[in-house]
């Protein structure tokens, strides 16, 4: 009923004065925990695929905090601020995380490359981890002992979608016409079944599925780096305020050594192969 | 055995060719009237203008357009998606006849009587209930992975290979029950007038039942052909780099969309002009039947 009372200039001073304050408030929160421009503020929320595979995240639990990717977002959320159950993950699959529109949380993890392209359409943070990439084959193929680019190209190749390594094949290797699966599964069932050959993944993937996921595959050699494969980067929606915040953190992270700490950790594995790099 | 000698239309033709003479009346001029046709004009105006408004005034448009509808885009993915849209169309054509062909065997199987046949009828009755209830999906990964891995000599490895045999058998079981609705639908009194004349039963379903019976299902054939088209997509999921495979290249690569639609446009051109091809027959076959008729 005041309301009523109130001349209608005064309500506008009123309005005005209320709105410079909720502004400031927002702008002293920015960079806190309480940031408005978090998806929920006063949580970090994070989304990486489902399932998730080690060693990037172990046992598929990202909350458990395990795995290259699982601990580098803790690490983060603590330099940032959040308390260890303030991380809140969510569920996503790649394609959805790079199509447009609202997302559901703050950014994505999952191995997900930079490139000058995808940068034009999608916002990335710093780059924090730059995998080598590693040859792939099975026991007792020709290719276990090839030692130039020429053999590699005389093989039949496959590679899973959503990577960056069909690329990485056609620019580094110069294979045109692999064949191209909806996953890292497809690869290597096509691989058993003899329909390919060779195929390439970033070395600590290859370390994983030579290990657990077929047995019968082996790391044949390492390969040189992509200079236009930047590295693994977080995913923003487009032109999120968050990034700078982000990648002030990450950056702190990386400059004190926690990301390589962790990465070998998790990361590294016995390994002697030899490098391919012509 | 003409099918007119029933039905009205014929004879109508023929009273009517009959007395054209004297009995037609002048033709009338037809008086256009433009008020339904400016109304129809009016109204789609409306409609689509108020939906371009909608969308084109969100908030999100821009980026949407950049990331749907970049012309830029669709150029660089042209030549890639172009590529696997032949492989598309090779993939078809060849699924389009071996299905035709293995579905039109088993609806014989199914459509023999006489006790000497039951094996066959079984087999086909199986056979249907059990490829239309798998998905496709599922007998494409299990043909052109599994089959190759059991290495056994002298069988193809080509994951394209057995993907065709994979949607080969499953649109067969689709097709099959077309062709039987198609079987179906002529009237008994064929089958019988056949006999009358001393053809055995393979002879009355090759030269009685079945010229008959694919007439009226072209169609539905065609749907099913349409269907095809883009389920040959699945085949992606064994390596083959069709059209909609190249344009999901494109896509993870750059994250633009824009791929998907020249791989839509693709499909249109193909599919819209057989759609008025085969009506085009349909037309041209009704006619003739119906002159056949008169005469």
């Amino acid at each position: 009923m005041s309301i009523a009372f109130l001349t209608r200039g005064r309500l506008a001073a009123a309005a005005v004065l209320a709105l410079t304050i909720a502004t400031g408030a927002a702008i002293a929160q920015e960079g806190t925990t309480q940031d408005p421009r978090l998806f929920t503020p006063g949580k970090l929320t994070v989304s990486t695929s489902d399932p998730s595979y080690p060693p990037w995240v172990l046992n598929n639990d990202p909350a458990a905090g395990e795995g290259f990717e699982a601990a580098l977002v803790y690490a983060l959320a603590a330099e940032m601020g959040f308390a260890r159950e303030d991380v809140v993950w969510v569920d996503e699959t790649f394609e959805a995380a790079i199509a447009p529109g609202d997302k559901l949380y703050d950014f994505s993890i999952q191995q997900i490359s930079v490139t000058a392209e995808r940068s034009a359409v999608a916002t990335f943070s710093r780059v924090y981890y730059q995998p080598e990439k590693a040859l792939i084959v099975l026991a007792g193929s020709p290719l276990e002992n090839a030692t130039t680019f020429a053999e590699l190209r005389a093989a039949r190749w496959g590679v899973a979608i959503g990577t960056t390594d069909l690329d990485y094949i056609e620019n580094v290797l110069g294979i045109t016409n692999a064949a191209v699966y909806n996953d890292q599964a497809g690869v290597f069932l096509a691989m058993q079944a003899g329909q390919i050959d060779a195929t390439v993944t970033a070395l600590p993937t290859a370390l994983f599925v030579t290990a657990v996921q077929v047995p019968d595959a082996r790391i044949a050699a390492l390969l040189p780096i992509d200079e236009r494969d930047e590295g693994f980067g977080l995913l923003f929606e487009f032109e999120n305020p968050l990034v700078d915040w982000v990648d002030e953190a990450l950056g702190t992270l990386i400059d004190g050594g926690v990301v390589a700490e962790i990465a070998a950790q998790y990361l590294t594995g016995d390994l002697n192969a030899r490098v391919i790099n012509e | 055995m003409s099918s007119g000698d029933s039905s009205p239309g014929p004879r109508n033709g023929a009273d009517r060719s009959g007395a054209a003479a004297p009995a037609r009346p002048p033709r009338r001029q037809r008086e256009i009237s433009w008020l339904p046709i400016l109304v129809s004009i009016a109204s789609v105006v409306v409609v689509f203008g108020t939906i371009a408004h909608f969308v084109a005034r969100s908030e999100q448009w821009p980026r949407i357009k950049r990331q749907f509808f970049n012309w830029d885009a669709m150029v660089e993915s042209f030549p890639d998606v172009l590529r696997g849209f032949w492989l598309n169309l090779e993939i078809w054509v060849i699924c389009i006849v071996s299905i035709g062909t293995w579905a039109l065997l088993l609806t014989l199987f199914r459509v023999l009587r006489g006790p000497l046949f039951a094996p066959l009828r079984v087999f086909a009755i199986v056979y249907v209930d059990l490829f239309r209830g798998i998905p496709a999906l599922l007998l494409v990964v299990l043909f052109a992975f599994g089959i190759p891995a059991l290495r056994i000599p002298n069988l193809p490895s080509s994951a394209l290979f057995w993907g065709i045999v994979a949607m080969t058998l499953s649109y067969s079981a689709y097709a099959t029950e077309v062709y039987r609705s198609g079987i179906d639908a002529v009237h008994d009194g064929q089958r019988a007038a056949a006999k009358a004349l001393g053809l055995t039963q393979l002879q009355a379903l090759r030269y009685a039942i079945l010229p008959q019976a694919i007439r009226n299902v072209v169609p539905a054939l065609l749907n099913l052909a349409v269907a095809l088209q883009k389920d040959v997509a699945l085949l992606s999921v064994v390596g083959v780099r069709d059209a909609v495979r190249e344009a999901q290249i494109y896509m993870n690569q750059t994250f633009n969309y824009s791929s998907y639609l020249v791989a839509a446009a693709l499909f249109l051109v193909t599919t819209i002009p057989l759609a008025r091809f085969v009506d085009y027959l349909t037309r041209r076959d009704r006619e003739r039947r119906l002159q056949g008729g008169m005469i």
